[in-house]
């Protein structure tokens, strides 16, 4: 199952770098066609004149489609992801994650279900350099995540090296852990690309570093609501696939240097 | 950019590659066997030897394997000072049959005692990887002796109740 789990981001992280490449080309031949259909009008107009450019804001709301979709075709697995970022200036955007998830976790020794929900906030800042009025985003970074959730053991082996009175069958706890709590800060690299008219399409990968952890006594917390699976140590990763909706609410001219000689026309 | 996707790669299989923390180590104390220590029944502070002991469950058809390179019989026979034994996780009582000088010749010399291990269980848990592991609280134990052939084991003393590592004598038989 884990090897899935990395092996899925793997793939999409190759499409990731085929995607740029492709979509690149094709977004300047229509911006190439744009400019060419509005040279002879500003040429007409005034002579030398670049239209100005502006940068939209607003804010972007979605959903995970790879926790939603989960749910259908593994019975193990309910959860939702909200996310959203507003643009705070050119390159930083304010990010965050609202979701729910319940898991059940089958190890070879215990079955256990981790039920909760979580909240992730932080920002996310833009490196990809954008042509005229694209607005695609390859994101880095940062978050702090809490969670808040409970687990309860379903079934349970006991380990016995020495089986001479045989090999006891899984026994049956149901035992409930309640008021649990987890926060952890995660990196998150993402892509979103606009797939038309306000609708992005997205991924990304979260490296986690869990920093608190409450424990159930006589129990380890398996699976984290936002946090995933935990590990020996105390890192985390994670995945999702969103589509997003772009709100804008204001928009705001771009000052390029090269437009200092020519007044500005409106 | 690329440098964060390719770390991410790297990181992402060095993970796929080392995901193995659900199997359990061999050195993770799980359930603990109870550890018995014989001693000098004249000299109680000298550890003695027994010859060719076997040690059988109640109702188990084979007894407890002490030796397990040999290929015959002996490898459920110990001339040892110290053995360990698996106590029940699914009952409250354990009960060993204790066979001393066993598959001698000299019929006399076999001398047989059963003793009933009285101990309360607790389930502990270990790792994703171990499950949990059974713990026990060593109460009690009754001496039978149902060849007739009279005691071997004079004196037994619980030493250690808690029984959850091996690396302690929990029970001192003097003989």
């Amino acid at each position: 199952m884990l090897k899935y789990f990395f092996s899925i981001p793997l793939l999409f992280s190759m499409f990731l770098v085929h995607a740029q490449e492709t979509a690149k080309p094709k977004e300047t031949v229509q911006e190439k066609q744009k400019a060419e259909i509005q040279k002879p009008m500003a040429q007409e107009a005034v002579t030398d004149t670049i239209l100005p450019k502006t940068n939209r804001y607003g804010l972007r709301v979605g959903v995970d489609l790879y926790k939603l979709t989960r749910g259908f075709y593994d019975k193990d697995y309910k959860g939702v992801e909200f996310v959203g970022d507003f643009r705070l200036t050119k390159k930083y955007y304010l990010a965050a994650e609202l979701g729910f998830e319940d898991k059940t976790t089958d190890d070879d020794r215990l079955n256990s279900t981790a039920t909760g929900t979580y909240i992730k906030g932080g920002f996310d800042y833009n490196t990809y350099q954008n042509w005229l009025d694209m607005e695609n985003l390859i994101t880095i970074g940062l978050r702090g995540g809490f969670s808040t959730f409970s687990q309860q053991l379903n079934t349970y082996k006991i380990y016995n090296a020495n089986p001479y009175w045989g090999q006891q069958a899984p026994l049956v706890s149901g035992e409930k852990y309640n008021g649990l709590t987890a926060a952890w800060l995660e990196v998150a690299v993402g892509m979103k690309a606009k797939v038309f008219n306000n609708v992005f399409v997205g991924f990304g990968v979260q490296l986690k570093l869990l920093v608190s952890n409450k424990e159930p006594g006589n129990f380890e917390n398996l699976y984290i609501p936002g946090f995933n699976r935990t590990y020996d140590g105390n890192f985390g990763v994670g995945f999702n696939y969103t589509v997003s909706y772009f709100i804008p609410l204001y928009k705001k001219k771009v000052i390029v240097p090269e437009l200092k000689n020519v007044s500005p026309k409106k | 950019m690329k440098k964060i996707i390719s770390f991410l790669l790297i990181f992402a299989f060095g993970l796929s590659s080392c995901e193995k923390d659900d199997i359990c180590d061999p050195d993770t104390p799980t359930t603990p066997r109870l550890v018995i220590t014989f001693y000098d029944i004249n000299n109680s502070t000298v550890r003695k030897r027994v010859t060719n002991l076997m040690v059988i469950g109640k109702d188990q058809k084979e007894a407890i394997v002490f030796n397990k390179t040999a290929t015959d019989d002996t490898r459920f026979l110990t001339s040892g000072d110290s053995i360990a034994i698996p106590l029940r996780t699914d009952a409250d009582t354990t009960t060993y049959k204790f066979t001393i000088n066993s598959g001698n010749p000299n019929a006399s010399l076999i001398n047989s005692d059963e003793i009933t291990f009285v101990h309360s269980r607790q389930n502990s848990y270990v790792s994703r990887a171990c499950g949990f592991k059974t713990i026990f609280n060593l109460s009690a134990f009754q001496r039978a002796d149902p060849a007739g052939d009279s005691v071997w084991m004079q004196d037994i003393f619980i030493i250690n109740p808690n029984i959850e590592y091996e690396n302690e004598t929990h029970v001192k038989v003097f003989f």
